[in-house]
């Protein structure tokens, strides 16, 4: 069983079973990778980011060519069920996609910030710390921002990940969403935290892999 | 450029929310800006009337704020310019769009709430239902991260009851079709349906083909034939790989799906339209999905029909009602194996759909079910009603008269806030 191995790489990764146990868990099985269809959602959205060295680039240079995970944060947020859950899904999903040789190269991170006027690219690059540096892992993990508002309300929007201000204007909230987009660009699965959890995620990966084998 | 001053506030603390656990009781758990407190408005999904006001379907919104000068006024109606059996809408899981349908046709309208909640504006529509997927009647829009997911009736070929589900983008690109199963005890009928995320399932229920429910209540349950055709069935999907798990007998037409929001609960309760019963649909210890029927709902023999359900927020208790008595039952849930009815009133001369504020003090009522089943003379009463509960007794605070007001039929409600409007600014 295609399922049975997978959990089996996923408790040989020592590390990547840390981060397990500091997730919610999953309260059920989710079915096996190849056995139902990823549907292409929506192409994902352009625009202009900037990396932690400061320099602009399209938003496709990092969405195209690979399968890409990719999650808005702000480096504030602190709510145990927002970023930082989505933070500890990564970490997860990194050690294990680094436990098993045949992800390697195959997959990548992306994180965008919700946040231009405090993250700049010099508070991402802190913020990234060692998750930005390629250690020859298999996984390369990007952290992105924007020059503005003005320029990150199209990517906000065009995903369709909905941030709005409570309470006296001074909160933004918003729904924790994470894009699955595959090497053509297109979105094919957006989590909710219901349903990010790195043994999902994993099985939606080796879907999209299947589909170009 | 929308809600860019947020990012121009160095001081902003950013808060994040989890899944939908405010609001409407009965709306996906995938939908976000949720309204926790007094909701500023009402959409009323509307069938078109012959011969009264331009005759067409349309969305209609009522301030139902207290605090406003206009409260219990229609405040905005977009017409369709069509008539075509207006039933039921949602919300998108953005909460910018209403998908809103009609059952005689294989038309969505879109409307956007995010520019003017006060005022919704229809943006498109969505036409290749029928082409697609071979279903007709859209009845249920539930909301999935950037899709919709849309429960049919009926279908295009024969215009009986097997149907299907399809799944669409927000953007309504078509993504997919789904049949209900035929096989394993299904019955292939649909009517409405509900996701419990935690457990990854989708429940779906079943009701009665284009056929029936286009058909003339008289004549049709005087047909033996006819009145054959009705789903008795609720089936168990695996909602992330959208495949049919386990088919459950529940007898009868069941309808509307409410799953307890109860972190606790794993449960689900739902009413149907013939056998007049609350049935529970649960998991069991051994991860098994079953149905049991929990209790009456008024007297089965006399077909009181109800209709629609409304759930509160901790699952302790549940709104019925019955169409044909026009009564609102409240039943305790506390024990959702043992449902107790604890207050009953006559609410109207028909009532349909019902809707509760998410504290539970505000209880909304429509009038009109199915253009062709709805009573005559007299007794055809077309309204919204709002009620205040205390726990002891609903009192009506305000109506709208959709006669007087030249409107149609008021049916599906969706509550809105002026609250979630999307800003424009500069910065």
């Amino acid at each position: 069983m295609k399922r049975l191995a997978l959990a089996a790489a996923l408790a040989a990764a020592p590390a990547f079973a840390h981060h397990v146990e500091l997730l919610p868990p999953l309260d059920f099985v989710p079915p096996a990778p190849g056995s139902y269809v990823l549907h292409h959602i929506m192409p994902a959205p352009e625009g202009r980011v900037l990396g932690v060295d400061g320099r602009a680039a399209p938003l496709s240079r990092y969405t195209h060519g690979g399968i890409t995970l990719l999650g808005f944060i702000y480096t504030t947020c602190s709510d145990p069920d927002g970023c930082p859950l989505a933070y500890r899904v990564f970490d997860a999903l990194k050690e294990a996609i680094a436990s098993r040789h045949e992800l390697h190269g195959k997959v990548r991170f992306v994180t965008l910030s919700f946040d231009p006027a405090r993250d700049t690219p010099e508070v991402m690059k802190s913020y990234a710390g060692s998750r930005a540096l390629d250690k020859g892992n298999g996984l390369r993990w990007t952290f992105l921002t924007t020059r503005s508002a003005r320029e990150l309300m199209p990517l906000v929007e065009g995903f369709g990940q909905d941030v709005r201000v409570t309470r006296n204007g001074r909160e933004l909230s918003h729904v924790l969403k994470v894009f699955l987009i595959d090497a053509g660009g297109d979105v094919r699965e957006i989590y909710s935290s219901n349903f990010l959890h790195p043994q999902v995620v994993l099985n939606d990966i080796e879907t999209l892999l299947a589909e170009e084998r | 450029m929308r809600r860019l001053h947020c990012f121009a506030l160095t001081t902003l603390a950013l808060a994040l929310s989890g899944p939908a656990s405010a609001d409407e009781t009965c709306n996906s758990p995938y939908i976000s800006k949720l309204i926790k407190g007094q909701e500023d408005y009402v959409y009323v999904w509307t069938l078109g009337v012959e011969g009264l006001g331009d005759g067409s379907d349309k969305l209609v919104t009522v301030d139902v704020n207290p605090k406003s000068k206009s409260y219990g006024k229609v405040i905005s109606s977009v017409s369709t310019g069509t008539r075509a059996e207006a039933h039921h809408m949602g919300f998108t899981d953005d909460r910018r769009h209403i998908w809103a349908g009609g059952l005689s046709a294989n038309t969505i309208w879109v409307f956007d709430i995010a520019g003017d909640p006060a005022k919704p504006k229809l943006v498109r529509t969505v036409s290749d239902l029928g082409d697609k997927s071979g279903f007709l009647g859209p009845h249920t829009y539930y909301a999935l991260p950037g899709r919709m997911l849309v429960q049919a009736l009926s279908n295009t070929k024969d215009k009986g009851g097997q149907t299907g589900m399809a799944l669409y983008s927000n953007q309504g690109k078509f993504l997919d079709a789904k049949a209900m199963p035929t096989a394993n005890g299904g019955d292939g009928y649909g009517y409405d349906l509900a996701v419990n995320p935690k457990k990854n399932v989708l429940l779906t229920s079943s009701f009665s083909g284009y056929a029936n429910y286009m058909r003339p209540l008289g004549d049709l349950i005087k047909d033996a034939e006819a009145m054959k055709n009705f789903g008795n069935t609720m089936v168990v999907w695996d909602l992330k790989a959208l495949k049919p798990q386990k088919v459950l007998s529940v007898p009868g037409a069941p309808l509307e799906i409410r799953w307890s929001l109860n972190q606790k609960d794993n449960w689900a309760i739902t009413a149907t339209a013939l056998g007049s019963k609350l049935w529970l649909v649960k998991q069991d210890a051994s991860g098994d999905w079953t149905a049991k029927d929990v209790g009456a709902i008024g007297d089965p023999s006399k077909i009181p029909l109800p209709v629609d359900i409304s759930i509160r927020r901790d699952g302790k208790g549940l709104w019925v009602n019955t169409f044909m008595d026009g009564k609102t039952r409240y039943f305790d849930l506390s024990n959702p194996e043992a449902p107790k009815q604890t207050y009953e009133k006559v609410t109207g001369k028909q009532v349909n759909m019902i809707s509760q504020s998410w504290d539970g003090k505000r209880v909304y009522i429509t009038s009109s079910l199915l253009a062709n089943w709805d009573k005559g003379g007299a007794d055809n009463e077309q309204f919204i009603r709002g009620f205040a509960w205390n726990g002891k007794e609903l009192a009506q605070k305000f109506e709208v008269d959709f006669n007087k007001e030249q409107l149609g039929r008021a049916h599906h409600m969706k509550l809105g806030s002026k609250a979630l409007q999307a800003k424009a600014e500069g910065g």
